[in-house]
């Protein structure tokens, strides 16, 4: 009785939906640096297997983001704890910041255009157009603005880890095929666009390499955050 | 015991450090809607630590595990994509395509653009 009480209760379904997601992303990423594999991204792996779970279980999304309100609730203070690594190179930030805050403003600015014009060109729904543009900077910060901007949040979500994907996977490799070799524009390329992981993933390469990607990090999650509400208003005003 | 005792410390002073951050942020966020509280929160702990209002070493090691392990915090939101299965059906495709695509022409653009200007005047 008092167990049937208790799997009913909301305290105990929050604790298997956290627990179990964290369980889950423990067991992916151990599995990855056993096998030494950058396909098996625990982030992308514990979504996919969890949406199965939902769909073959048929449970409610609803129901299941609900119960794991703790980890909703930690994604602010996790954004802020980035201000330790910005605290870091803060240093960096005011030699050379002419250059780095220009190369990245001129990405960024690229980036929202580029992915809001062909997404209206060929999809044509405003929600997804917003959530493609906003696919490039770290996830809270994104979802957050997707919010504002009334654009798709769960693909913006699910963009964001596209797009850190494909530039982990390829990035270094790309960019040294054409001809970017230094360590510091690498960083700030795969940092810029495949934000956190990314950033994860380079930092295997040198410690320069992690240095500037998670600059470029979030110098790109600053300058999308305050221009894009802007540039996006402007953009949909024209269709 | 004594190792214990501070470590315990240091995770109470940075969960109070960045908490105070956010709730500031926050505050910032009411009275000017322009970034997010979190972002906003962000810019105040890098001040605060840089003007020593908090201890930096006292926090990092509590922040470095914060940082490595927050990805899990993405999952729930991630999973939100089973409730617009019908709209990846339709374009699922089509964002794939231009996630790539833009992806590309941003890490080529911001690579290139650095390397010609910034590490050649270096």
């Amino acid at each position: 009785m008092l167990i049937t009480e208790l799997l009913h209760s909301h305290l105990l379904s929050s604790v298997v939906a956290v627990t179990g997601t964290i369980v889950l992303f423990q067991f992916v990423a151990v599995l990855q640096r056993k096998l030494n594999a950058i396909w098996l991204q625990p982030m992308l792996m514990s979504i996919l297997v969890l949406m199965a779970l939902l769909l073959w279980q048929d449970i409610n999304f609803d129901r299941y983001f609900s119960n794991s309100w703790l980890l909703n609730a930690l994604l602010e203070p996790a954004v802020v704890a980035l201000g330790f690594p910005l605290y870091q190179h803060l240093e960096t930030i005011t030699k050379q910041w002419k250059n780095i805050v220009l190369t990245l403003l001129i990405g960024a600015l690229i980036a929202i255009i580029s992915s809001f014009i062909i997404t209206m060109l060929i999809i044509g729904d405003y929600t997804i157009a917003v959530a493609l543009s906003l696919k490039s900077i770290t996830t809270p910060i994104a979802i957050a603005i997707a919010g504002q901007l009334d654009g798709n949040t769960a693909i913006t979500a699910f963009t964001i880890i596209l797009a850190g994907f494909f530039g982990a996977l390829v990035g270094p490799r790309w960019l040294t095929y054409i001809k970017v070799k230094s360590p510091k524009a690498q960083g700030l390329a795969i940092g810029a666009a495949s934000h956190a992981i990314g950033t994860a993933t380079v930092s295997n390469i040198s410690y320069e390499h992690a240095a500037y990607s998670s600059l470029a990090l979030i110098v790109s999650a600053v300058i999308t955050a305050i221009t894009s509400p802007f540039i996006i208003t402007f953009l949909a005003s024209l269709w | 015991m004594k190792t214990f005792n501070k470590k315990v410390f240091n995770v109470t002073y940075s969960v109070f450090a960045i908490c105070s951050c956010l709730a500031f942020g926050k505050l910032c966020s009411y009275f000017a809607p322009i970034l997010p509280s979190s972002l906003y929160g962000l810019i105040t702990f890098t001040l605060t630590l840089h003007f020593r209002l908090f201890d930096a070493d006292k926090i990092k090691s509590t922040v470095v595990w914060c940082i490595k392990h927050m990805a899990v915090c993405f999952v729930p939101a991630g999973v939100g994509i089973v409730n617009h299965l019908d709209l990846v059906r339709q374009f699922g495709l089509a964002i794939v395509s231009i996630t790539f695509v833009t992806t590309f022409i941003l890490l080529t653009l911001v690579g290139l653009i650095y390397q010609r200007y910034a590490v050649s005047e270096e």
